[in-house]
């Protein structure tokens, strides 16, 4: 993926409502293209088959109706 | 004395006090004494429940000049991360957001240590809303009781401080993704995060409801497994509780015969690794196999990758927590908080979604090696504490970004993500004096086994037994 601006992130942040300037958007662009550096990695495995369930036990309660 | 007294561990007080050959007021001065001593220069606490604490203490020595039956913590002074509510006593989450939040009743995990005759002696510090990166704590900045320069590790700073540094017989933390044991590990204390769903997090404000889970912070491998007993079970509120399988003290002096044990080679070696922490661990393996383990490498190459996928998952939990609160108070969090929960809230889907596969994938490696081992050993973190000031500076790039943020995170989120209990406890000290943290990974369920390879080891090394340079 292509790096993101800080002009694109602070769009970003205005469409999900979340104020973001100063000091805050110049780190929280480069947070963000930390995430999409690493995470676009995960692309080379194969996780075709990877259910993606968080940890649970063997027997989680059945919910109601 | 007083500070001897102080160290003592809370099994042994419990028994001390059982026997009345100590009051539990005496016992509870002596922590007061350390608290009134060093917590303005250390800050563990948010909260010292000073008073109601000693008339809790009268009332255990009246109960036990009746002879009345008591519990296996009676008289015994703990203290909790100010995370888990407490009836009629502020619970902050160490933010300025909860300053004056009192709850109404206490956590369950603090109900069930007063109901075994713990007294709660207070309230400690933690990051705000036990994520790491703060940068300006609310109510005093966390220092390291082995170097006060230094970071003390978190979420859980404020336990692991007091653990070590004898300001509670035995605290409480809550670990997402290392937030007991790297506490444990820089503090040099023992810290376990429990297999997830085994401690019920009612009344914990939570941080990623997937991989929260309470867990204690204490001097000795036997007080953790006390503290475990207590605290583990359903409680009828946290859907996902589950009981335990028994006594997670069962094998406790069982010894380490027998045992297998891998070495995750993709931490230990990983170029990350401090010598000095690598060096400890790795000898610490071979403590393990001259107690009789069976000691073999073991390649988990997704582990690096872990602290990453965690970040994705348990952040994007938080910032979905908090997201009416950061759009509407959003200047009232500490900067740090605020930048990790508003990027975790733009992170595209996609990529959130590929990491929800990750940690499946990560999940079965761990399950895999754990199939052929009883345990997996690894260092807690890649390096000893930092100086408090290399956490607080400004980060200027991606590349510094992944740096400080995923990589260290890796060592102690693999079982985070697989929901398996782990345990870090002290394997030795840098030339500088601080301590290194050994880490131990055990089975879903078998926290019996991880505590036995753990107290196998303590029992034949003496780094738990150092205190750290804080004079009466």
């Amino acid at each position: 993926m292509t790096e993101l601006t800080s002009d694109q992130v602070r769009a970003l942040a205005a469409a999900a409502g979340l104020p973001l300037d100063g000091p805050d958007l110049a780190e929280v662009t480069h947070r963000l293209n930390a995430f999409v550096e690493v995470l676009g990695g995960l692309a080379a495995l194969d996780l075709t088959d990877a259910q993606p369930a968080p940890a649970l036990p063997p027997d989680p309660p059945r919910t109601r109706g | 004395m007083t500070t001897d007294l102080a160290y003592r561990t809370a099994a042994e007080l419990a028994g001390l006090i059982r026997a009345r050959t100590v009051s539990p007021v005496d016992v509870l001065q002596a922590y007061l004494a350390r608290i009134d001593r060093w917590d303005a220069t250390l800050h563990a606490y948010v909260t010292v429940c000073r008073e109601r604490a000693l008339d809790e203490a009268r009332a255990a020595e009246q109960a036990l000049a009746r002879r009345t039956p008591v519990g296996p913590l009676h008289g015994v002074p703990f203290a909790v991360k100010d995370q888990f509510d407490t009836a009629g006593v502020r619970t902050t989450s160490g933010s300025r957001l909860h300053a004056d939040r009192v709850p109404a009743e206490d956590a369950t995990v603090v109900a069930r240590l007063r109901a075994a005759g713990g007294i709660l002696l207070g309230k400690l510090n933690l990051t705000e809303f036990a994520l790491g990166g703060t940068l300006t704590y609310p109510f005093g900045q966390p220092r390291n009781p082995w170097d006060q320069t230094r970071e003390t590790g978190g979420s859980s700073s404020g336990s692991g401080i007091a653990a070590a540094a004898a300001l509670a017989a035995a605290t409480l933390g809550e670990d997402t993704g290392g937030s007991a044991r790297s506490p444990a590990s820089w503090c040099g204390a023992v810290g376990l995060r429990p297999t997830w769903g085994l401690v019920p997090r009612s009344g914990c404000v939570p941080v990623a409801w997937s991989m929260d889970v309470p867990g204690p912070i204490t001097r000795s491998v036997e007080d953790a497994g006390l503290l475990l007993s207590i605290i583990a079970g359903p409680d009828g509120h946290d859907r996902w509780a589950q009981a335990a399988p028994g006594d997670p003290r069962a094998d406790l002096e069982r010894g380490a015969g027998g045992l297998s044990i891998g070495v995750v080679t993709h931490l230990v070696d990983s170029p990350d690794t401090d010598a000095s922490v690598r060096a400890a661990v790795r000898e610490a393996a071979e403590t393990l196999r001259r107690l009789g383990a069976r000691v073999e490498d073991v390649d988990l190459p997704l582990l690096p990758m872990a602290g990453a996928v965690f970040m994705a998952l348990a952040d994007g939990e938080a910032a979905a927590w908090h997201h009416r609160t950061l759009a509407t108070r959003g200047s009232e969090y500490d900067p740090g908080t605020r930048r990790r929960l508003v990027t975790a809230a733009l992170l595209p889907a996609t990529l959130a979604h590929q990491a929800a596969r990750a940690r499946a994938a990560i999940r079965a490696q761990l399950e895999g090696a754990l199939a052929r081992f009883d345990v997996l050993l690894a260092p807690t973190g890649p390096t000893p504490a930092p100086p408090i000031a290399s956490a607080q500076a400004p980060i200027t790039s991606r590349a510094e970004a992944g740096r400080r943020f995923f990589n260290r995170r890796s060592y102690t989120t693999p079982a985070s993500l697989a929901g398996v209990p782990a345990l870090s406890l002290p394997c030795g000290f840098t030339t500088g004096g601080l301590p290194i943290g050994l880490q131990l990974i055990g089975r879903r369920l078998d926290e019996a086994t991880l505590l036995r390879a753990a107290r196998a080891y303590e029992r034949a090394t003496e780094w738990h037994a150092r205190r750290p340079p804080l004079p009466d």
